[in-house]
């Protein structure tokens, strides 16, 4: 035993500050707790708990629906975009081709241009085609992800080319090399990104405020803040409801979240590191 | 083999959408931002500079630029100094450490629309549980989100919480990267904590601090999420960040004209941000290494 | 034979036609912004409509607030994905019906025997370049609401004067003194609606309604913004929580924490609901003079929808302005009656019995004015709220302010009408 693990103190402190973690998530996990309140139970402050506020959130105020169409756009564009993504960076790592150098700098720059700068004009080009109000007109803009072709471009060029080469002699075709060979090598950065695109899609706000004015269309991020900014009941907030309504919002993460964090992790460390 | 279009074919989805979605929208956004519309008129007349002259002379955009300039010059160290003391106590590999990562870290991938929707109710004035607090302890209830002076700070306090563990993460990856001979010396030396961590910790991972600071400022001139939620870009203006205004402009008062001049002076800014970046960060993190 | 056979052709058609109006039905698309039991009273209306013209289908929309209205509308012009009738506010309609988004709507009611049943103040609102583009639906004028409870426990065993600035402010300096520890303050923040009044109330406007000049900047207007500005981050009588958000300010009077409020009329019924007796209404304060701001709004039809649905449309907006439905819409809201004979309507007349305070709005008509309605007002009104949420946090200078404000309106004037 090393002589520092005997001292009390070292055996404390961490657990202290595991327990300064749970304070730190205090806000998230209150909200979750007030979800389960009545509201009476709420602003007299007693105890009394309910799933009405859950009952109220999915039925009257739509947020099964909302869940479904987060769960469609954000699943399609996960699907799509690492689709696209990974067949990219397969050609940029591993063909030498006339304009290569060039596209791909044009995928490595978009990683530099604020997305604000195409809400205008991407409203009005999907406007033009009707596309406004549809699955497709909150899925198109968010499907081409330069950092993802990036990431896995610089990950394909880590793996032996004479995997692919042994394959070629095999007679295999381009397409069969990327989903026999690098596919399944590059499965867990191609894991990693898909997460990353299916969260920061999951979590969007800005394009679905603008692109859906149909509250059938609504993504959890819109109807969530939609329901606490008009506040139905033209009365005090009502608290407990919005919570609820919040918790669905965040649930699918917080229930993934202790599976895939270490991907996660790896996602992003790997990206800041390159 | 193979057809020499071949590469082509396999980059064509992605390079169609990055056109269609990035490339094309730049290039719209630059010549809506020399008319005037407004949505509804048949035409768009051609009005030369005039938006951006209307933009630079707005007691509004110049807000604007002060407030989100503020937010990025405050929260930004905030941040990246919290983050590297934590990181450097959690550096180890035990289980209450990789507990606690997690449990920082989770802020960061959670819905910023739910964390602002429950931090309105920390900080609102008469239910929040901040003002709550202040009252059991015999202070008065603050208006958080209503005061002019305290807003900004809200936001700050709500979009650290948020960001935090990501900047934790990233510098726990870069810790891990250096040797820990490094540290063992430095206490044989009898370094006292703070001091190896002034003295060993900090110039270590300036690579890392300077990928983070750059990050963290363009991320930081593009908040609206936490604004939009929590305050409109309100009271008075004093949370009014570049792309709230732009969003305002846009999409409530339909300048389509200026809200593009704005859009192309954001773009210009952001991407002098991120050039300064790859020139003075790359060539530091040779440097260093 | 041959004349048969015409006939017989002709009677084909006819039959056709028949069916086919029979079976296509026409839906209308109507946004409104009406909750609550406004909401409830508009549904009622609407079932009425329904059941008198089978075959029209009336699909109503709670947008949010008239700015909601007037954002989404204008967002939906190039996704063509307009609605077929809108409720609009009287002032913000302008703007449509000059870029010819609204439908001209002056041969209908030209053909209308309800252009004859309307009050004068009722059309007039809907008239712009000398053409009808809505139909009046709910009008109103601001009040004074006051909380007769508050009122006693503060001290007053009868009203007191509440005609001028100076008045409210003492009233509501000593409704502050006394319950503030109990969380209650004088006045509650003015809203939009409620400041223009007081700055009519003050001798000015914000735009002349006759020769369409900007009146931000006149000394009246500014004296009347500083006033009401005073109340917030200087004598601390109101709330600044209704500054951040309009309806705050109506919530907690509803709340039973605020003393007075200026408001529409059409909050009338909500109010008595929440406070029962303890509510009392008074005219707005005559400052300089006495004037009031007619407020509400009318339902435009789009010109871009089929001329059938926009026929369907119409009907509707006839139906909803005839003494019946005025009447279940006077009496379920407090919004003023628009027809000169929804007054005899059984519902009305118990309206007027049973509710004290319900005719105050209709009172003050005698010096109600107009307000102009050109396109710049639409973006003059959705800046005004920052302007004043500066004004009343006292983050900026008022005057200087104002100045700046109103150049902005005249250079965008110039841009947009």
């Amino acid at each position: 035993m090393k002589p520092d693990e005997t001292k009390p103190g070292n055996r404390v402190l961490p657990w202290l500050a595991l327990a300064g973690g749970l304070l730190f998530l205090f806000p998230a996990l209150y909200s979750i707790f007030m979800s389960f309140q009545t509201v009476d139970a709420y602003y007299t402050g007693t105890l009394d708990f309910t799933l009405e506020n859950y009952r109220l959130a999915i039925g009257q105020f739509h947020f099964a629906r909302y869940l479904f169409n987060s769960l469609i756009v954000s699943g399609t564009v996960t699907v799509m975009g690492l689709a696209f993504a990974t067949m990219a960076a397969f050609a940029f790592a591993r063909f030498r081709f006339a304009g290569g150098n060039l596209l791909f700098a044009a995928v490595v720059a978009t990683l530099m241009i604020p997305s604000h700068i195409s809400l205008i004009p991407n409203y009005l080009s999907l406007a033009r085609v009707g596309l406004l109000d549809t699955y497709a007109g909150l899925i198109l803009p968010a499907i081409s992800n330069g950092f993802a072709a990036f990431f896995l471009r610089q990950y394909i060029r880590g793996i032996p080319v004479a995997l692919d080469e042994a394959a070629y002699m095999d007679g295999a075709t381009p397409l069969q090399v990327l989903w026999r060979v690098i596919v399944p090598i590059a499965r867990p950065a191609i894991f990693s990104m898909g997460l990353f695109i299916f969260i920061s899609e999951w979590n969007s706000y800005i394009w679905p405020l603008v692109a859906v004015g149909d509250e059938d269309l609504y993504t959890l991020q819109v109807g969530l803040a939609r329901l606490y900014k008009v506040n139905p009941g033209e009365d005090v907030v009502n608290w407990p409801l919005v919570m609820a309504a919040s918790t669905i919002t965040i649930l699918p993460i917080l229930l993934g979240f202790i599976f895939v964090e270490r991907h996660l992790v790896r996602g992003i460390t790997m990206g800041a590191v390159k | 083999m193979f057809s020499r279009l071949t590469p082509y074919l396999l980059v064509l989805p992605l390079m169609s959408f990055i056109a269609v979605f990035t490339y094309i929208p730049i290039a719209a956004s630059i010549n809506l931002s020399f008319r005037e519309w407004d949505f509804l008129s048949p035409t768009m007349p051609f009005v030369g500079l005039e938006n951006y002259r209307l933009l630079l002379s707005s007691h509004e955009f110049w807000n604007s630029v002060r407030v989100t300039a503020l937010f990025a010059v405050i929260s930004v160290p905030i941040r990246l100094g919290l983050a590297l003391m934590v990181a450097s106590y959690l550096v180890r590999e035990t289980l209450p450490s990789r507990l606690l990562r997690g449990a920082l870290f989770l802020p960061s991938v959670t819905s910023t629309v739910s964390i602002a929707v429950v931090f309105s109710w920390m900080f609102a004035t008469d239910y929040g549980m901040v003002n709550a607090f202040l009252v059991s302890l015999g202070l008065g209830r603050v208006p958080w989100l209503q005061d002019p002076q305290l807003a900004l700070w809200v936001v700050i306090v709500v979009n650290t919480w948020k960001q935090l563990g990501y900047d934790i993460v990233i510098y726990i990856a870069g810790l891990q990267a250096v040797p820990q001979e490094l540290y063992d010396a430095a206490a044989v030396d009898g370094g006292r904590k703070g001091h190896v961590f002034r003295r060993v910790t900090v110039p270590l991972v300036m690579p890392t601090t300077y990928f983070l600071l750059v990050v963290s400022v363009i991320e930081a001139f593009q908040i609206f999420t936490i604004v939009d939620v929590m305050t409109k870009g309100g009271p008075a203006g004093a949370t009014d960040m570049l792309v709230n205004m732009l969003y305002r402009v846009g999409f409530t008062l339909f300048d389509i004209g200026q809200g593009s001049a704005l859009a192309v002076l954001l773009f210009i800014l952001l991407i002098a941000l991120a050039l300064f970046k790859s020139r003075v960060l790359g060539r530091r993190v040779h440097y260093e290494a | 034979m041959l004349g048969n056979l015409k006939t017989l052709f002709l009677a084909g058609l006819v039959g056709l036609g028949g069916v086919a109006a029979a079976q296509a039905d026409v839906t209308v698309e109507f946004w409104h912004s009406f909750d609550g039991g406004s909401g409830e009273s508009l549904g009622k209306i609407i079932e009425n409509f329904e059941a008198a013209n089978p075959g029209i289908h009336i699909e109503a929309q709670n947008i949010g607030n008239y700015n909601d209205i007037v954002a989404k509308l204008q967002a939906a012009i190039p996704a063509r994905r307009a609605p077929d009738a809108a409720i609009m506010e009287v002032t913000r309609y302008g703007l449509f019906a000059d870029r010819g988004v609204l439908l001209d709507l002056t041969d209908y009611v030209d053909n209308d025997p309800l252009k004859d049943d309307l009050f004068d103040f009722a059309r007039e609102v809907g008239v712009f370049d000398g053409k009808n583009y809505i139909v009046p639906f709910n009008s109103s004028t601001p009040v004074l609401y006051y909380n007769k409870d508050i009122f006693a426990r503060a001290g007053f065993t009868e009203e007191p004067a509440l005609k001028t600035y100076d008045d409210l402010l003492a009233v509501s300096k000593q409704i502050t003194e006394k319950l503030g520890d109990e969380g209650i303050t004088g006045i509650a923040a003015p809203g939009q609606f409620a400041r223009w009044g007081l700055i009519m109330d003050n001798d000015s406007d914000l735009i002349d309604s006759k020769t369409g000049e900007i009146l931000i900047d006149s000394p009246n207007t500014i004296e009347a913004y500083e006033w009401m500005a005073s109340l917030v981050h200087e004598h601390k009588v109101a709330s600044a929580d209704g500054v951040t958000k309009e309806n705050n300010g109506r919530d907690a009077f509803l709340a039973g924490k605020v003393g007075i409020m200026l408001n529409s009329t059409g909050n009338y019924t909500r109010s008595k609901k929440a406070l029962g007796d303890k509510l009392a209404v008074l005219p707005m304060p005559c400052n300089k003079v006495c004037a009031v701001p007619i407020g509400g709004a009318g339902i435009g039809i789009l010109s871009s929808s089929d001329k059938e649905v926009q026929d369907a449309a119409y009907k509707f907006i006839s139906f909803a302005a005839s003494p019946e439905s005025n009447a279940i819409w006077f009496s379920g809201t407090g919004y003023m009656p628009i027809n000169k004979h929804t007054a005899k309507q059984p519902l009305a007349v118990s309206a007027v019995q049973d509710k004290p305070g319900i005719t105050v709005a209709i009172d003050q008509l005698d010096f109600a004015r107009g307000r102009p309605r050109p396109p710049v007002v639409t973006w003059m009104r959705a800046s005004e709220y920052d302007v004043w949420q500066a004004l009343a946090l006292g983050q900026r200078d008022v005057e200087e302010t104002l100045k700046d404000f109103a150049e902005r309106t005249r250079k965008e004037a110039e841009r947009t009408n």
